[in-house]
């Protein structure tokens, strides 16, 4: 028995044998991944970008906050917080808060902290979004002081 | 030997459908915007449909790079390249892998979840998150609405930070 089972962990498997395996992974997540799309459009259709620029106040410490808090809550394709950030920026307010929204709107994510939590684990995922939320910040900070010194 | 057992208890997982109660969720609650708001429920389903149709293409890609992933790394080379052992290396390619990778963040999940049952360590996978902020085809577009100064400091800091936030992240979840 122990002889046949080795002989069958040395036998490779074909690419074919591999790719229906990893098919069948990505067919058991499918109704997680649509269900993470399924909230993304909802976030979508409910949070317009007009929305998400009446949140800023023209502080630039709780502008930062807020568009930490904005970018990790919004959903899409990072063009439109581009977008979104070069008219914050016309608007007046900071690049502080326009570069904490950037970052933030690919790092954190609250429609796939579900499928994060189900695929990671919560300890994974607690730790991860604290770490992409504080560094979202630091980052904004030093990238905005940084640009204010080199212009 | 905690990490071999996950990782045969990975291979004899049998087909389990995963996350049915999120889309269980999901559709309550686009059944009761159908109800009280049935513009906003038609636009979700609308933008839902685009974004389906638009990561489906990087879906199929990443199902057939995972399983080149599995074809030609078995798990001990997995865990030499990505894991406790990798050294700089393993920083680097996960950095890379990182800035390169497209599409929405959630898509990775399942090949991400793939090697870290194969011995890759959890801060790579924070390294793989935190890196994705830079991506290569927006960067003129960066470059177009903020400048290249901006651009390019914020890439930098993004690159170091990530790299920050693994190493924080060995610390908090030291592997076994």
């Amino acid at each position: 028995m122990d002889k046949k089972q080795g002989k069958q962990s040395l036998q490779r498997p074909t690419y074919l044998k591999v790719l229906r395996k990893n098919g069948l992974s990505f067919l058991a997540i499918s109704p997680l991944l649509l269900g993470v799309v399924g909230l993304v459009g909802l976030f979508q259709a409910l949070v317009t970008p007009k929305m998400i620029a009446a949140l800023f106040r023209g502080n630039a410490v709780i502008d930062t906050l807020i568009g930490t808090l904005a970018g990790g809550s919004a959903a899409g394709n990072p063009v439109v917080s581009y977008l979104l950030g070069g008219e914050l920026l016309k608007q007046g307010i900071s690049l502080y808060a326009v570069t904490a929204f950037v970052i933030s709107w690919v790092t954190l994510g609250l429609s796939q902290l579900p499928a994060e939590v189900e695929v990671f684990g919560g300890r994974f995922t607690l730790y991860r979004n604290i770490l992409a939320f504080v560094f979202t910040i630091l980052i904004a900070t030093l990238t905005a002081l940084t640009v204010q010194v080199l212009a | 030997m905690k990490k071999q057992n996950k990782i045969s208890e990975n291979e004899d997982k049998a087909f389990v459908f995963r996350g049915k109660y999120l889309l269980l969720i999901v559709l309550i609650i686009y059944g009761l915007f159908f109800i009280g708001n049935s513009q906003v429920a038609q636009l979700a389903l609308h933008k839902s449909g685009n974004i389906l149709m638009k990561i489906l293409p990087v879906l199929l890609v990443v199902v057939l790079l995972t399983a080149l992933f599995n074809f030609l790394l078995p798990p001990k080379q997995v865990a030499m390249y990505l894991g406790r052992e990798s050294g700089v290396k393993g920083w680097l390619w996960v950095l890379i892998a990182g800035v390169i990778s497209h599409g929405p963040m959630y898509i990775w999940y399942p090949l991400l979840e793939d090697l870290r049952s194969q011995g890759m360590k959890d801060a790579f996978i924070v390294v793989f998150f935190a890196s994705r902020t830079i991506k290569i085809p927006l960067l003129p577009l960066m470059i177009d609405y903020f400048g290249l100064t901006f651009t390019l400091v914020l890439s930098f800091y993004l690159l170091v930070g990530a790299l920050i936030q693994g190493l924080i992240m060995e610390i908090l979840q030291p592997e076994i």
